[in-house]
């Protein structure tokens, strides 16, 4: 099956740097999934599951922000947090939701508090989604 | 100094050996900070240097040019963000780069200085600054880079800022470290023709992806250079103290060998007049 080259970055370090048949990820916008000869194409990324395609086996993963490119048949997804289903630590993740759903539930916060805790508990919902490797 | 009596020789030893302890401590902690900086410098490359092959593609691709970040601010300031360190003693390294970026400054330039030395040096100099939140280096966290980063944008798209350039320095290697400044906004465009089939589909759209991805962009440029500076500082100041801990054995080495020489000196004296005293009687 054709390929392409993709590359995952994070500040962390590179997550994946080889070939894939497709990758699956939540835009913006919405699911989107990139399959080799793709068009040029720029756009943010949301939070949600990742997974990547390679000779049949899917690889997934938690994805939170971030830019995708395809150029010239070149896929780049910078991601602000990328963690492969195995690596993501659940018991961390579980006591942030409480912890945010906790906040939350205080009345006096303020909007960038509030903000802040609503993406903390989005992010700790999207790590948790994920099926264990 | 050769007619130093011993007594004064011992004292210009020990005075030489306290300095040499603290050379030799200040090289062994930086030896163990350089370790931890190197490991994040050389883990965040790959980030950076995607980051930036990626922005550079869209730049050569890119034939939509409504977004206000491809465009200079001719009213606003030019800006310059600047790395240095928090601490001198480090050879070079924050001389370099604090000269590299105020020379290459315009009138009327803001600066947000980063590190200590960087506020120091920028206040002293009279150069407008931004803010000092961010005096200590080392505090600076992956999350600090990206609210400078918006706070930044933010001033681009209001038009307060007119330009923005980087000051950082380069992670070579363990003996070399190089300064180097990088211009972040305007983001470069290629004036080169292209034929249209190559455009680039942006989603949901050209002005909304860019308000999204250069904010990002500049946090991720940012938070690398600062990696890349810290490794830097640790490893200028290793190599700086390591010279100078070597400095000190030679001076501590030349003192006593002075200090026996003194002593022998004074021996043969005492003996030759204990001899002459003799013969007299």
């Amino acid at each position: 099956m054709s390929s392409f080259h993709l590359q995952i970055v994070t500040p962390d370090g590179l997550f994946y740097d080889g070939q894939a048949e497709s990758l699956n990820l939540r835009a913006a916008q919405g699911g989107l999934t990139i399959l080799p000869r793709h068009t040029n194409f720029v756009t943010t990324v949301g939070m949600g599951p990742a997974k990547v395609v390679l000779d049949g086996n899917a690889r997934t993963a938690a994805c939170i922000g971030g830019m995708l490119s395809v150029i010239n048949g070149e896929v780049r997804l910078i991601a602000t947090t990328f963690e492969w289903a195995e690596d993501i630590d659940r018991e961390r993740a579980k006591s942030a939701l409480e912890r945010a759903e906790a906040k939350l539930a205080d009345a006096s916060l303020s909007k960038e508090e509030h903000r802040l805790a609503e993406s903390a508990k989005r992010r700790a919902q999207v790590r948790l989604s994920i099926p264990q490797a | 100094m050769a007619g130093l009596s011993t007594k004064a020789i011992k004292t210009r030893i020990k005075s030489m050996q306290s300095t040499r302890q603290i050379t030799k401590a200040m090289e062994l902690v930086a030896a163990s900070k350089l370790r931890s900086a190197q490991a994040k410098a050389i883990s965040s490359r790959p980030y950076f240097q995607t980051l930036y092959a990626a922005m550079d593609e869209i730049a050569d691709t890119n034939n939509d040019f409504t977004s206000p970040y491809l465009h200079a601010n001719p009213n606003g300031k030019p800006a310059y963000v600047v790395i240095a360190g928090d601490r001198g003693l480090a050879g070079g390294y924050n001389n370099n780069i604090l000269k590299l970026a105020y020379s290459q400054m315009e009138e009327g330039a803001a600066v947000l200085p980063i590190g200590k030395k960087a506020v120091e040096y920028f206040k002293r100099k009279n150069v407008t600054v931004i803010t000092e939140s961010y005096a200590e280096a080392a505090s600076v966290s992956i999350g600090d880079c990206y609210t400078i980063a918006k706070m930044l944008a933010d001033g681009f798209l209001d038009g307060s800022f007119g330009k923005l350039t980087l000051g950082y320095t380069n992670f070579v290697s363990m003996l070399s470290q190089t300064p180097s400044t990088l211009d972040l906004l305007p983001l470069r465009v290629s004036t080169e023709k292209r034929p249209s089939q190559n455009t680039i589909l942006y989603e949901p759209g050209s002005e909304a992806v860019f308000n999204a991805i250069v904010p990002e962009y500049l946090g991720g440029v940012l938070y690398g250079a600062l990696c890349e500076s810290t490794a830097s500082e640790q490893a200028a100041r290793r190599t700086a103290m390591d010279s100078a801990t070597k400095n000190a054995d030679e001076i501590i080495d030349d003192l006593n060998l002075r200090y026996n020489r003194a002593r022998q000196g004074a021996i043969t004296q005492e003996i030759t007049e204990i001899v002459a005293g003799a013969e007299q009687s």
